[in-house]
């Protein structure tokens, strides 16, 4: 039996262990290298690419990360959290809608960003139709802004909130509900009390893989805010590409991992039998 | 065969069944859509030929020095940066009969003085576009003033946008002075609240649209846009600008050497060069095709600068790991700004 066990859970462990351990221990080595002159790795070994990253600057930098990975999360909730609950209540027609949601995944994100820019530009068609229609005069600086970076990061990542919130309100208990409402509560206090308490399993699981993503994001700051704000993301990219300095990256790439990891632990030891 | 040596022999094999395979990556638009079709045909070779957006995307990929290339074609600052780290091969004169047809200054470049490691093949530099419905920007610290505010763009790279910041302020674009990269990054962060974004060639289409007056912008790219409306003009700056020559390389790793001189002499025929010129609008370092230009071309100033204006010019160069960290810690000061 237990033979039997450990051969099913072979190609896991041997994936796990390539594509996971591997790469990370590829990582962790790296972090503690030096620069090349030109680039590259070079030694001696050592622990300067993490204490480099008390910088002030760079922790501004990830404080303003978690803000903008945070708002991002807390807007997907609030337009996720009904659309869910239509979802979950729309009988027959469920699946078509769950088809609707999972739709824009057929497109690359890349793409979709790019859509975004052509919308939002001055010569766009937002601003076009607004002046058509004479409300406004000038054209509205929608695109390159925070704004712009959150509005494709909400869109990239709304269904990311939907679909757990979708199944664990589908498995929600309809009695308790009606029960509450035959006790009195009113529809809000039903919806706040009753109906919220019991989607928190969905909540956090949509608001985890929200937040994650968003807070290593590189490619929608870039295009959407013009390269003006950096996010913890850009900062690890630039490492690798214009920077040179492979190690700095790692450590970086690797601290926000910890960092990520350890607030998980705390919230579902704190929580966790609420949570999951 | 031990299974090692089968998975070390498998490209070789892949090789031998059809004909030689010559595997070039280049810059994205640097050749004519005939150039590469026509050196397969003649050679009776197969080329796999990939494009990259950036030098860096190329550096990394080839540092690890089994990349499967054969030529890239790295900026003038990384050809010594590659060859230290030995990822080139020696180039031998004998193979490449046609580097007399190389301009003058070409054929003594200060990044490789004597060819050893890299031909040059097309050059460039970074000014100003601007809308003519505007008075045109005099120099770098002209986009500094107020007019232009929310219809501006900076490139998106630390070296060029520090570069005109250094050049305003009068010291050269390759600075290692501490004291001098600190002033350029307070110099970019002023001028930040006027900007629109930091950006790359994605601006040429908000330049013709009209959406952006002003953009520091590389001549080729500017070129391109103004092939696409004449509304657009190109400023060389006063204070100087910087300049940058792409290169065609053959990498140590390659196991075609002869086959890469072949293409890289390929290259270097004023007819070829001419054909690559007229479709990507950068200026080739080739006399002889510079000859066969069509006049518009050849006379143009965005491409080919009059003397006195080249003199302005300075070329990028390697900079020593210090200064690459202070840079991009200012950098990153002036995005987080």
């Amino acid at each position: 039996m237990s033979r039997l066990r450990s051969w099913f859970l072979a190609p896991a462990g041997l994936w796990i262990a390539f594509f996971v351990a591997a790469p990370l221990g590829v990582v962790a080595a790296y972090s503690l290298l030096t620069r090349g002159t030109y680039g590259g790795l070079s030694e001696p070994w050592t622990l300067e690419n993490y204490l480099r990253l008390a910088d002030p600057l760079y922790l501004k930098i990830l404080a303003r990360s978690f803000w903008i990975a945070g708002l991002t999360t807390l807007l997907c909730l609030i337009l996720g959290f009904p659309l869910a609950l239509f979802l979950a209540r729309s009988g027959e027609r469920k699946h078509l809608y769950l088809a609707l949601v999972i739709l824009p995944f057929w497109t690359s994100y890349l793409v979709r960003t790019y859509a975004w820019m052509f919308l939002l530009r001055d010569t766009g068609l937002v601003n076009t139709l607004l002046i058509e229609a004479g409300w406004l005069e000038r054209p509205l600086a929608l695109l390159y802004n925070d704004g712009a970076v959150i509005l494709g990061l909400v869109h990239g990542h709304l269904p990311y909130m939907v679909l757990p919130l979708f199944a664990t309100l589908e498995r929600l208990d309809r009695s308790l509900v009606e029960a509450a409402g035959d006790l009195g509560a009113p529809p809000r206090e039903t919806f706040f009390r009753v109906v919220v308490p019991l989607a928190r399993p969905g909540i956090a699981a949509g608001s985890l893989l929200v937040f994650i993503p968003c807070l290593g994001a590189f490619l929608t700051p870039d295009l959407l805010g013009g390269g003006k704000t950096v996010m913890i993301g850009n900062l690890i990219q630039n490492q690798f590409t214009a920077a040179r300095d492979w190690p700095f990256g790692a450590a970086a790439s690797l601290a926000l991992m910890v960092l990520v990891m350890l607030m998980l632990g705390l919230l579902l030891r704190r929580g966790g039998e609420r949570f999951l | 065969m031990r299974r090692r040596e089968f998975v070390v022999a498998l490209p070789g094999l892949a090789c031998r069944s059809g004909r030689p395979r010559l595997n070039v990556f280049n810059w994205s638009d640097y050749v004519a859509p005939e150039t590469v079709p026509a050196f397969e045909a003649e050679f009776g070779v197969r080329v796999r030929y990939g494009t990259y957006e950036s030098g860096e995307e190329m550096l990394a990929k080839v540092l690890s020095g089994n990349s499967g290339w054969d030529v890239v074609f790295p900026s003038n600052s990384l050809v010594e940066p590659m060859r230290e780290q030995g990822l080139l091969a020696p180039l031998r004169h004998a193979w490449l009969p046609n580097l007399d047809n190389l301009e003058e200054g070409f054929r003594r470049p200060p990044w490789d003085p004597k060819l050893d490691w890299c031909v040059p093949y097309m050059w460039g530099g970074t000014g100003i576009a601007c809308r003519r419905e505007v008075t045109p920007p005099a120099g770098w610290a002209s986009l500094w003033e107020e007019r232009w505010r929310g219809r501006l763009t900076m490139l998106d790279d630390p070296a060029e946008v520090l570069g005109a910041c250094l050049k305003k302020l009068g010291w050269s674009v390759n600075s290692t002075d501490p004291v001098e990269l600190r002033r350029a990054g307070e110099e970019a962060r002023a001028q930040k609240p006027l900007l629109r974004a930091y950006v790359n060639a994605e601006v040429r289409d908000q330049l013709v649209a009209g959406d952006v007056l002003a953009a520091q912008l590389w001549a080729t790219t500017a070129l391109q846009a103004m092939e696409e409306t004449a509304e657009l003009a190109f400023v060389w700056p006063a204070e100087g600008f910087p300049l940058y020559a792409d290169n065609a390389v053959i990498l140590r790793e390659s196991g075609r050497v002869e086959l890469a001189h072949r293409f890289i002499d390929y290259l270097l025929r004023p007819d070829v060069a001419v054909a690559v010129v007229k479709a990507t609008k950068t200026a080739t370092v080739n006399a002889k095709a510079k000859a066969l230009l069509p006049e518009r071309l050849r006379l143009n100033p965005v491409l080919y600068p009059p003397a006195e204006v080249l003199r302005r010019g300075e070329w990028f160069t390697a900079l020593p790991a210090a200064a690459q960290r202070l840079r991009d810690r200012i950098w990153t000061e002036i995005r987080a700004a």
